[in-house]
C-alpha cells in the first residue's frame, strides 16, 4: 500500500507567508490579525491598502477587550471550508454576551465598517425589541422616559392604529 | 455601552429590523426614541420598495405607511387596487371583476356590468344566468411581496335570485395552467347545515378561500386564481374580485 501524505489544505503554501496586520486598541494592546481576516473591515482594507509598513494600525475608537473579539469573529468569518450552519450557530454563540457588550460590538462595527458584524448584532438587538410593551422595553434596556403620563397617553392613542 | 448612547443610524437601523407595531411601542418609550422611531429612515424599510412613489404626496413615511393600510390605491387603470397589510408591510392586491377573464362576460344574457356605490371599483360583474361559470384572475408574481404566504379571496354576493350556488365549484390557485393543479371544491352557498366556509366583508360583500400559494422570490411566472362549474345551472351572484393578501 502507498502512502503519500495528504493533499495541504492550507490557504497560503510556504513560498507566501500569510500577511499579519497590527491593530493597536484605544488602551494600548496590540493585536495581530491575518489580511485576509482584517478585509472583512472596509475601514481596514482602506487604511491596509495606504501602506503602513508593519506600524500598528491606531484604533481610538476601539478598547482591547473588544478588539480582541472583533478580531477572532474576522479570523472566523475569514475561515475557509466552514458550512453556513456552523458559521451561524458560532455567531449565535458570539453574541451570547451581556447588553452593554453587544452595544459595544456595534460601535466598533460601525466604526470599523463590518456589515456582517453590524447585522449579526442590530438582529440582536431586534429580537430583543420585538413583542415588548413600552414599558417591557424601557425595563430591559434600563431606559429613563421623560415622557409625562400624558405625553405617552398621546403616544399610544396616535399609534393605536396599527394594532387594530 | 447602553441602548440609547448608540447613534441615531444605529437605533433606526435596529428598529427598522423589527415590525411596524414594535416601532410604535419604541416611540412610545420616550422623546429620543419616539423622534427615530417615527422617522422616515424606519419607515422607508417597512414600506414595499416600489410603493413609495404611489402617492407622493403623503409624508411622511409612517403616514404614508398608514394611509396605504387603510385606503387600497387603484393600480392599473384602475381595475385593480393596493395596499398593505398592517402587521407586516407585505401587499394586499384586489383583482376587479373588469380585471378578470370571466367566460361569456361579454354577453348581456349572461354577465351583466352595473355600477354600485358599495364597490371600490366602477362596476361588479352580476350573473344573470349560466351554464359554463368559469371566472380566472392572473397576476405576477413579481408584483407580490416575496417571503411570504398568500391566500387568494372570491369576494362576491348574491342578488335575490340565486341558484345553483348551493353545490360545489372547482377553484384553483396554482403557477400556469390549471389543468395541472388539484384544486379545491368551495360552495359559495352553502345550505343549511352545511359546513360554511364564507366570511362576511364590509360593505355587505362576502369573501371565501379560494386557494393559497407562497411566493418565494417572485420569479414564478403567472400566478391563476379561478373558479369553474360548467353542469349545474347558475343565477345571481354578483362579483367585486379576486383579493390576494397575506395569511398567517
Amino acid at each position: 500500500m502507498s502512502s503519500s501524505p495528504p493533499p495541504s489544505s492550507a490557504a497560503a503554501s510556504p513560498s507566501c507567508p500569510k500577511k499579519m496586520i497590527a491593530l493597536r486598541s484605544s488602551d494600548g494592546e496590540t493585536f495581530e490579525i491575518e489580511e485576509a481576516a482584517a478585509l472583512q473591515s472596509k475601514t481596514l482594507e482602506n487604511m491596509i491598502d495606504e501602506d503602513c509598513a508593519g506600524t500598528p494600525i491606531p484604533l481610538p475608537n476601539v478598547t482591547g477587550k473588544i478588539l480582541a473579539k472583533v478580531v477572532e469573529f474576522c479570523s472566523k468569518h475569514a475561515e475557509p471550508g466552514v458550512d453556513d450552519e456552523s458559521l451561524r450557530a458560532w455567531d449565535a454563540e458570539f453574541v451570547n454576551v451581556e447588553q452593554a457588550t453587544v452595544f459595544d460590538y456595534i460601535l466598533a462595527a460601525n466604526f470599523l465598517e463590518i456589515p456582517t458584524l453590524l447585522n449579526l448584532t442590530c438582529n440582536v438587538v431586534a429580537d430583543m425589541i420585538r413583542g415588548k410593551t413600552p414599558d417591557e422595553i424601557r425595563k430591559f434596556f434600563n431606559i429613563k422616559s421623560i415622557f409625562s403620563p400624558e405625553e405617552e397617553e398621546e403616544v399610544r392613542r396616535e399609534n393605536h392604529w396599527a394594532f387594530e | 455601552m447602553a441602548f440609547p448612547e448608540l447613534s441615531e443610524d444605529e437605533i433606526a437601523q435596529i428598529i427598522s429590523l423589527t415590525t411596524p407595531q414594535d416601532a410604535c411601542n419604541m416611540s412610545a418609550v420616550s422623546r429620543h426614541f419616539k423622534s427615530i422611531a417615527d422617522s422616515d429612515s424606519v419607515w422607508t424599510k417597512f414600506l414595499p420598495s416600489d410603493c413609495e412613489n404611489l402617492i407622493p404626496h403623503i409624508s411622511p413615511k409612517k403616514s404614508l405607511y398608514r394611509h396605504l393600510c387603510d385606503h387600497p390605491v387603484p393600480i392599473n387603470g384602475r381595475n385593480v387596487s393596493l395596499s398593505l397589510d398592517k402587521k407586516s408591510g407585505q401587499k394586499c392586491f384586489t383583482l376587479g371583476a373588469r380585471d378578470l377573464t370571466i367566460a361569456w362576460g361579454d354577453n348581456q344574457n349572461y354577465w351583466e356590468w352595473i355600477a354600485t356605490p358599495e364597490s371600490r371599483f366602477n362596476e361588479v360583474a352580476q350573473l344573470r344566468s349560466v351554464w359554463w361559470f368559469h371566472i380566472i384572475g392572473r397576476i405576477e408574481t413579481s408584483m407580490l411581496s416575496s417571503g411570504t404566504n398568500y391566500a387568494a379571496y372570491l369576494v362576491y354576493r348574491f342578488n335575490g335570485h340565486r341558484q345553483g350556488f348551493d353545490r360545489p365549484v372547482k377553484s384553483h390557485v396554482c403557477i400556469g395552467s390549471e389543468e395541472l393543479d388539484e384544486g379545491r371544491s368551495v360552495t359559495l352557498d352553502p345550505r343549511e347545515g352545511e359546513p360554511r366556509a364564507v366570511r362576511e366583508r364590509a360593505h355587505g360583500w362576502m369573501e371565501i378561500e379560494m386557494g393559497e400559494f407562497y411566493n418565494e422570490n417572485g420569479d414564478d411566472g403567472t400566478l391563476v386564481c379561478s373558479l369553474r362549474e360548467v353542469v349545474e345551472y347558475k343565477r345571481g351572484l354578483v362579483v367585486e374580485g379576486i383579493e390576494l393578501r397575506p395569511m398567517y
